[in-house]
């Protein structure tokens, strides 16, 4: 008994667990984006930094308090998301993705320019707020709002998009508007996901979000399975977790990494648990007892 | 003033250019961004620095030794990681790509022994040309005239070649390529090969002209190449060049105006402006909806 | 019905955290009160290894010699490892680790950057951070368990601008920064206010950026100005590339900048065109002056490494060790608590790099500055500027 109880103490750990949980909280963002409304985002590591630079600065300059700045650090990063979406979202698939690694970068350059930010020395001084159970706290909230969200009509809608945009169209879905509200929202978590990270990490540094990171978590969402929320938790769990356990393997690692993405790909393209619905797999076990129940009409 | 960084610019813009055809013709035929083309180019620096100081090659044998060895690699890469999900969701492909870049750039950091740069040996004696107020180094002049000659020769191939006229084909509309007899595969095949042969000239052009190589510079070099791509409109090849070379004239021009801090930024500040004023690119073709 | 997809992400969350449970871990069961622990928090691989196994190799040699003389306190001491890949949100991660598995000091990491997010850890936690490298602004004001070794460039580049001004007279320079580095961003500005009080003028400043090859445009712009010498305070890759673009243009100017230039690369890459700058730094073998502690650390350093000399990160690594051990004795406590006190009180300290005194904001005070200059591609010591 307390053993485990000192490891859910030790801060080792904790720091571990807190990480993948921030992480987990971004995926689920670029989730909503990528895998239920179907539009590519290379850029999602920029609306965590603008979530993180936001909400470290207020509580720094202001001192607001920790939730107010978690909320205004998702907001601001929501807020460009939509500045960013208008124009972009006439762009279709791959081009919405180039707009969004471009957003990136430019981003990250900004913020090595400015002087409030601390430029390229990075932003240090932050107070430590973010503790596991706040994070996990709002892991658990994204998701069931997501869920509530993936079974609404605005969510099938979103998947409507994914689909085929014509023809939701057609079904009088107005795509661009559904398409920034997804948006909207996804970068809403990443910006409480940047929030979490710059009081966790309590020092920023533009670098940190670059292009890679950005790649860094669409493998998540991919690697995971697209479109499927245990997936996403599953594919961040695994992943951040792998360099800590492939640390003996030292410079192979990467290269085991990069191997691993092809491989992974090419077996298993929609990720690990890509196509598989839980929830549908569970209403259908259900609805299968009812109708045998009652033979009344079954919905697929 | 102006000349000066006018051809500093247009030097610049040429190697952008030969790395940009790469990613637009493969764009073209199967619509994939091909991430790892970065790396191609990388590898190709590194085989003509192997050439010239290990087996004493004279420049344009490591050049021709550095384009071979690009074509079999990206042959090799397409063969592997692309075409068993050439029926896969989009990002499927895409996230192999960042798989072979990231597996590229391990092996050879492994390979070379750390990620410091490697210095390129002077393999031309560097002499300067001045012309007026405009100062032109050997190497520039190598680079704009090779560069040149490879895209004319790209040209001619696409154009008059039966495989150019299959290349073609198969961006035009793929399937129906397929159906009226064209081995796509090859095409295919080929069109990676072709492209990589230019992005491995381009690496050691670059490597001669900065002196300087290391297994990450493919990254940001690959990423603005893929910006001119996408500027010039993804998918042509006149775009390519000229969207390869605006960029470099712009990246000059804007450090000389004062925006040196932003430097990194002007490529894909740019990229952005030109998606929004005009989607498709400078020279590219519009868009289909197909219902 | 939703609640029971609740428990089954609940449970795999559960399962994941008991699996990092039980696989993680390791070192921390060793038997506690024979050794003393100290961390090492630096790159083994990724972009900075080159720091981090030259430090490392330091810290083991120190190690040695202190473990061979009957240790610390009548304890042995011991080297525990971590590796964060040059990445800086591993680096946090790996520096809880170092802190769980009970070190009573950590030295590292030789990048600014890392430093400041592994102080913000150590800080709270009361372990002692010893960065040998870290010369940016902004560490040890994080608190009081924060140090340094190095020669910091505020105690540096005055010194070596008044040598510039006075023996090579330089009148006029022109300035080149590395934006989006730390590094060079806060060397210049620190080298401004020292070339004004120096009455050198700058005539032209331009910025370049990490990981370019391309200096073409900003060499043009320096083609139209007067001045004597460039102050370049970014890394030697840049440095180089940069100087050969000089060359190309015709300019015929040398230069002259911090420790980040410091590297075989400079003259490998830069060839003729480095031939003549200048490089200071807080360590530099020099057959002629050195003697002692310096003549002996080189001289095994040189025995373990087929003949290699030693370089500034395993110098400064040495002496990191060697100062947490004096500190550790003088307290007589391996308590970080107690021994970061007299660690602060360090006055005259005589290492292998030369004397260090933290100052009352426990800032090193380093003396002296050796200035290097590229002779025939190597490093040559050129001035041995004493601080006062």
């Amino acid at each position: 008994m307390e053993a485990i109880i000192s490891t859910f103490t030790n801060p080792y750990y904790l720091q571990v667990a807190s990480i993948m949980g921030v992480y987990m909280i971004a995926a689920l963002g670029l989730h909503l984006i990528t895998g239920v409304t179907g539009q590519f985002s290379f850029g999602h590591a920029a609306f965590l930094s603008i979530g993180a630079y936001t909400s470290a600065l207020m509580s720094l300059y202001l001192g607001t308090p920790f939730i107010l700045n978690l909320l205004v650090g998702g907001l601001m990063a929501a807020l460009w998301g939509v500045l960013l979406g208008i124009p972009s979202f006439k762009l279709t698939g791959d081009y919405l993705g180039i707009t969004t690694l471009g957003f990136g970068e430019i981003v990250k350059v900004v913020f090595i320019n400015m002087k409030i930010t601390g430029g390229a020395g990075g932003l240090g001084g932050i107070p430590r707020e973010t503790n596991v159970v706040v994070v996990y706290s709002i892991v658990v909230l994204a998701i069931w709002g997501l869920y509530r969200l993936q079974n609404s009509r605005f969510g099938r809608a979103l998947l409507a998009i994914r689909e085929d945009e014509i023809a939701a169209e057609s079904m009088g879905i107005n795509p661009l508007l559904y398409k920034l509200k997804g948006f909207a929202l996804g970068t809403f978590l990443a910006g409480v996901s940047g929030a979490l990270y710059a009081h966790l990490m309590q020092y920023l540094n533009p670098a940190d979000f670059g292009f890679s990171r950005s790649f860094e978590i669409l493998n998540f969402v991919v690697l995971g399975g697209l479109g499927s929320i245990p997936g996403t938790v599953l594919g961040t769990s695994v992943l951040t977790l792998a360099p800590e356990f492939l640390r003996f393997v030292r410079e192979y690692r990467m290269l085991i990494y990069g191997a691993l993405m092809v491989t992974m790909m090419i077996f298993r393209p929609y990720g690990l648990l890509g196509g598989i619905d839980f929830g549908k797999m569970f209403r259908r076990y259900r609805a299968q007892r009812k109708s045998m129940k009652d033979k009344k009409a079954v919905q697929g | 003033m102006f000349w000066q960084q006018l051809v500093n610019g247009v030097t610049l813009g040429s190697t952008y250019a030969l790395i940009a055809l790469g990613y637009t013709m493969v764009y073209g035929i199967i619509q994939l961004i091909n991430f790892a083309h970065g790396e191609v180019y990388m590898i190709g620096a590194f085989t003509g620095l192997i050439m010239v100081v290990v087996y004493k090659v004279n420049f344009f044998v490591a050049m021709l030794a550095a384009m071979l060895a690009c074509t079999v690699v990206a042959v090799v890469i397409e063969k592997v990681a692309y075409r068993p999900l050439r029926n896969s969701p989009r990002l499927a492909p895409l996230i192999s790509a960042l798989g072979v870049s990231t597996f590229l750039q391990t092996l050879v950091t492994l390979i070379r022994g750390g990620p410091n740069p490697l210095p390129f040996p002077q393999v031309i004696q560097d002499t300067v040309y001045i012309l007026g107020p405009i100062r032109f180094s050997k190497v520039q002049v190598i680079i704009l005239i090779l560069a040149s000659l490879l895209m004319v020769f790209l040209q001619c191939t696409v154009k008059y070649t039966k495989i150019g006229k299959a290349m073609r084909a198969a961006s035009e509309d793929y399937a129906t390529a397929r159906l009226m007899g064209i081995n796509v595969d090859r095409v295919v095949s080929f069109t990676f090969g072709l492209g990589a042969a230019l992005a491995g000239a381009g690496g050691v052009l670059v490597g001669m002209y900065f002196n300087s190589i290391h297994p990450f510079m493919g990254v940001t070099v690959g990423l603005k190449a893929f910006c001119a791509a996408v500027v010039g409109g993804i998918g042509s090849i006149p775009g390519a060049m000229m969207g390869g070379i605006f960029l470099g004239v712009a990246e000059v021009f804007g450090v000389a105006m004062g925006f040196d801090t932003y430097k990194e930024a002007i490529a894909f500040a740019l990229l952005i402006l030109v998606l929004l004023v005009k989607p498709t690119g400078l020279f590219g073709r519009p868009i289909q909806r197909k219902v | 019905m939703r609640k029971k997809r609740f428990i089954f992400l609940l449970t795999a969350l559960l399962a994941v955290a008991m699996l990092t449970a039980g696989c993680g871990g390791g070192g921390e069961e060793a038997a506690e009160g024979d050794t003393i622990k100290i961390g090492f928090l630096g790159g083994l691989t990724g972009a900075h290894s080159h720091y981090g196994i030259e430090t490392l190799k330091g810290m083991k040699m120190a190690v040695e010699d202190i473990n061979a003389a009957g240790g610390v306190l009548g304890k042995k001491l011991e080297i525990v490892e971590g590796d964060h890949g040059s990445n800086s949100s591993e680096a946090a991660n790996v520096t809880q680790k170092l802190i769980t598995q009970g070190v009573t000091a950590i030295v590292g990491d030789p990048t600014t950057g890392i430093t400041k997010s592994a102080a913000q850890i150590c800080q709270p936690a009361q372990v002692v951070l010893m960065s040998a490298g870290a010369v940016g602004t902004g560490v040890v004001e994080i608190g009081d368990f924060i140090y340094r070794d190095v020669l910091l460039d505020a105690v540096a580049a005055p010194a070596v601008t008044k040598y510039l001004k006075e023996e090579l007279g330089w009148g006029k320079v022109a300035l080149v920064t590395t934006t989006g580095l730390p590094y060079s961003e806060s060397l210049t500005s620190i080298f401004k206010p020292a070339l004004e009080e120096e009455g050198i003028e700058i005539v032209a400043e331009q910025s370049i950026m990490e990981k370019d090859t391309n200096f073409s445009a900003q060499v043009t712009e320096l083609t139209r100005k007067d001045f004597d010498g460039v102050i370049f305070t970014g890394y030697y890759t840049e440095g180089a590339l940069f100087m050969k673009e000089m060359r190309k243009q015709g300019l015929n100017q040398v230069m002259a900048g911090g420790d980040g230039l410091l590297g075989k690369e400079l003259y490998e890459l830069g060839g003729n065109a480095v031939e003549g700058s200048m490089v200071y730094a807080g360590f530099a073998v020099d057959k002629e002056t050195a003697a002692g502690k310096t003549a002996e650390f080189i001289e095994k350093y040189k025995a373990n490494n087929d003949g290699n000399i030693p370089d500034m990160f395993s110098a400064q690594g040495y002496d990191a060790v060697m100062l947490l051990a004096d500190a550790m004795e003088a307290a007589d406590s391996s308590d970080p608590k107690v021994f970061k006190d007299t660690l602060a009180a360090t006055k005259d300290w005589e290492g292998v790099t030369g004397t260090i005194t933290f100052d009352e904001n426990r800032e090193p005070i380093k003396s002296p500055v050796y200035l290097q200059e590229v002779k025939d591609n190597a490093f040559v010591v050129k001035a041995v500027i004493p601080i006062s």
